[in-house]
């Protein structure tokens, strides 16, 4: 193994290769409060990519409800009894972070507990990372356990903020295009490559020789086996339109399907990148308000959450780190930057790589959980890949009256 | 040589793969994950097979019952079986021997590999579920095995080519069905299925059926898994070290079997001279090596989790005695 540095983690870890970061990397970030688990992302990518013959039980992009759902199911937790770390120990303190030979390159702290990768070291089992291969019945159900909700309320008892007692949550998962990915470690006839230009990680439909190490030792179960071709596939990040080969955005990369399908507008796709106005690298690395599923695993997956801010937090804690309390408070009581990022999810189906703030009136204030909230009526822009405007919204959303004449038309 | 970096180069996507692979995440050369070999896994074991030369009429339907008296006086060796311990994933370790007898008949040449098991694995559809498989393995071309001449009995090396025969049990299951591959219907018989095959069903949509190989990564990447019809149930591979596995463009090898008593015997076959570079060719009155690997599907095994023999074993043809 080598030593690679894992920012999510605050530290370095072990992994076969050497680290070799991709100049922009696919990333997205959802925002899980506002998701209602239409599946309309789900059906956009089934109708895409695995509407087709052994692939009836492929999901590539799935939505869940937590705590019980899962698919397949208890994926989660069966991995997290792999790595053997229950209590998902971090180091957090600020001496920690200031200690820390990266500075800001540990974000939440540091985890000190071991990855999917270190564990198998541990275990001595002679394998790149420790995985299970869900069997074919744990795959049937896709949204099992919907709506389910963990309660120890009384009959009776309503559930209050900030932490309902009464809770579920929907959380949205397609393949993270991790830094490390577990499949790629995995696979021993490296048939899975990720992609220099993106970081996009895909399995090579010509090598792959069915062995499933890659459905094994993926901790978020996304390869998924296709028993007629008797070789696994899994989410492609829909890379024709990451490189614009879909006529409608002129040349210019374009956000998957699940994205832009998405009716609650809860997600936003884009690259992370060393650009501060980037959306997507200003809402990870610079307000640290979307935070990475399990960061625990040691993948560095790089699809982003913004955490519901009604859950316990003790069980978003270790979903999602230690970050986890700044970004809800951040999300509670949005700053004026972030209510103008987030006003340009869904805004476009081009990719966004730079948005710029036009400063307007106050129109509103008011007092959220104690603390001061004021809302400016600015002009968020976004630009592509060529810094050609792309998005021109305003924070307060505009009224459409509609004429007469259509009063009754649909 | 050449030949076989030239068809390594024209599986296009195969070494881009490799390429973006290279570019992004180098290999730690050999590092961890790969542990040394000992010296007697250079020196060749004692016992030879010797490929007898039998007169008989290959018969036109061959199975294992009709290649039986041509094998009858054959000598076999019994060739030791252990886990696959040095390159990561290991595994394997629940077969502990096979035994390995072959015959020619100056045309072609039968290797009859038998090996207790007592589960027969012949299907790959369901995640979970893994095939029985064995395979024969050959240096290429003409070669020398010493503790001099260092020659890996793990998959060969880099510059030392080997050329592989890998019978695999749900491909002979596949030459029967209909449509020339098992779909998943016949292991989940009462599932639903959109693509109705029969064009004379309410169901079908030409439009659909014509998708499905677009749809069907493996199928559009011609992966020798994907494909209906092969015709055979051995693939034809060339390796040079581990995690270097490619089939070959020219399928020359096949193969009959018979799983009784818990037991399997597979009887592999190929003409003596394939007229393939990327092939061994045998050529009576010489002698070259051969090992051996065996997967048990139950155990869950395939790729490196399999039981190996750690050394080579020498393979004589005897001459051809015309009459
Ligand atoms: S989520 Fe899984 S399949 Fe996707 S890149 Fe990470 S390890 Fe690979
Ligand atoms: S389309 Fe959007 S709102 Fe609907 S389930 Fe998917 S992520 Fe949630």
């Amino acid at each position: 193994m080598t030593l690679v540095h894992n920012w999510h983690l605050g530290r370095r870890m072990e992994y076969p290769y050497f680290e070799s970061r991709p100049k922009h990397q696919f990333a997205a970030v959802f925002n899980i409060n506002r998701c209602i688990a239409c599946q309309t992302c789900t059906m956009a990518c089934k109708s895409t990519w695995t509407f087709n013959k052994g692939q009836e039980f492929m999901w590539w992009n799935n939505v869940e409800t937590k705590p019980y759902g899962g698919y397949p199911q208890s994926w989660d937790v069966k991995t997290l009894r792999l790595i053997d770390n229950p209590d998902n120990v971090w180091y957090t303190d600020d001496k920690d972070k200031e200690a820390s030979p990266y500075g800001t390159g540990a974000p939440y702290g540091t985890y000190e507990g071991d990855t999917i990768f270190e564990a198998a070291k541990k275990k001595n089992i002679n394998q790149w990372a420790v995985g299970y291969i869900p069997e074919d019945k744990e795959w049937r159900s896709p949204n099992f356990g919907e709506d389910t909700a963990k309660s120890s309320n009384q009959p009776g008892e309503y559930s209050t903020l900030p932490e309902h007692s009464r809770w579920f949550f929907y959380i949205q998962r397609i393949c993270n295009h991790c830094t490390y990915p577990g499949c790629l470690a995995a696979c021993p006839r490296k048939a899975i490559y990720k992609r220099k230009e993106d970081g996009i990680v895909l399995i090579d439909q010509k090598r792959c020789r069915g062995y499933r190490k890659c459905v094994e030792q993926c901790p978020y179960k996304k390869p998924m086996y296709r028993g007629l071709t008797r070789v696994s596939e899994k989410c492609i990040a829909c890379y024709p339109r990451i490189e614009g080969r879909d006529p409608l955005t002129e040349g210019k990369p374009m956000e998957t399907r699940c994205m832009s399908a998405c009716v609650g507008q809860i997600r936003l796709q884009g690259f992370l990148d060393d650009n501060p106005k980037n959306p997507i690298t200003w809402l990870v690395r610079h307000h640290k308000i979307a935070l990475p599923l399990y960061p625990q695993f040691g993948t560095e997956p790089n699809i982003y959450y913004i955490p519901p801010r009604w859950a316990p937090r003790a069980y978003l804690r270790q979903m999602f780190g230690p970050g986890v309390d700044e970004a809800i408070e951040k999300f509670m009581v949005p700053s004026r930057e972030l209510l103008a990022v987030m006003s340009l999810f869904r805004m476009a189906q081009t990719i966004i790589f730079e948005y710029k703030i036009e400063e307007g009136p106050k129109v509103y204030e008011t007092t959220i959980h104690g603390k001061k909230f004021e809302m400016y009526n600015d002009t968020v822009i976004g630009f592509d890949a060529d810094g050609k405007e792309v998005v021109r919204t305003t924070i307060e959303e505009p009224v459409h009256v509609r004429p007469d004449k259509h009063s009754n038309s649909i | 040589m050449k030949k076989f970096y030239r068809l390594l180069r024209s599986y296009g996507v195969a070494l881009l793969g490799c390429l973006f692979l290279s570019a992004t995440l180098c290999v730690a050369e050999e590092a961890e994950g790969v542990k040394g070999m000992a010296e007697e896994e250079f020196t060749p074991t004692k016992e030879v097979l010797n490929v007898k030369f039998v007169e008989f009429d290959c018969p036109k339907d061959v199975t294992v019952c009709s290649l039986e008296k041509a094998l009858k006086d054959a000598e076999g060796v019994q060739v030791k079986l252990q886990k696959q311990d040095k390159a990561f994933p290991n595994g394997g370790g629940s077969v502990n021997a096979a035994e390995v007898k072959a015959v020619h008949d100056g045309t072609a040449i039968y290797f009859q590999v038998s090996w207790d098991d007592a589960t027969k694995n012949a299907q790959a559809i369901a995640t979970q579920e893994f095939r029985d498989g064995v395979a024969l393995m050959f240096p290429l071309g003409k070669v020398v095995v010493s503790t001099d001449e260092k020659f890996s009995p793990r998959m060969g090396d880099r510059q030392k080519p080997v050329n592989l025969w890998h019978w695999k049990a749900d491909w002979e299951a596949d030459m029967v069905a209909s449509g020339g591959i098992e779909e998943c219907p016949v292991r989940y018989p009462n599932m639903h299925d959109d693509f109705s095959t029969n064009p004379h069903s309410v169901n079908y949509h030409k439009g659909l059926m014509q998708s499905a190989a677009v749809l069907a990564g493996g199928v559009s990447a011609h992966n020798l898994l994907s494909m209906p019809n092969r015709g055979r149930t051995v693939e034809d591979l060339n390796a040079e070290g581990f995690g270097t596995l490619t089939s070959q463009d020219h399928q020359d090898v096949n193969a009959c079997s018979k799983y009784e008593n818990s037991k399997w015997t597979v009887i592999f076959y190929r003409l003596l001279n394939s007229n393939d570079p990327l092939d061994v060719q045998f050529v009576p009155g010489e002698s070259t090596y051969f090992n051996m690997a065996v997967w048990n599907g139950d155990k869950e095994d395939r790729n490196g989790q399999k039981n190996i023999s750690t050394q080579w074993h020498p393979l004589a043809l005897e001459r051809i005695a015309w009459q």
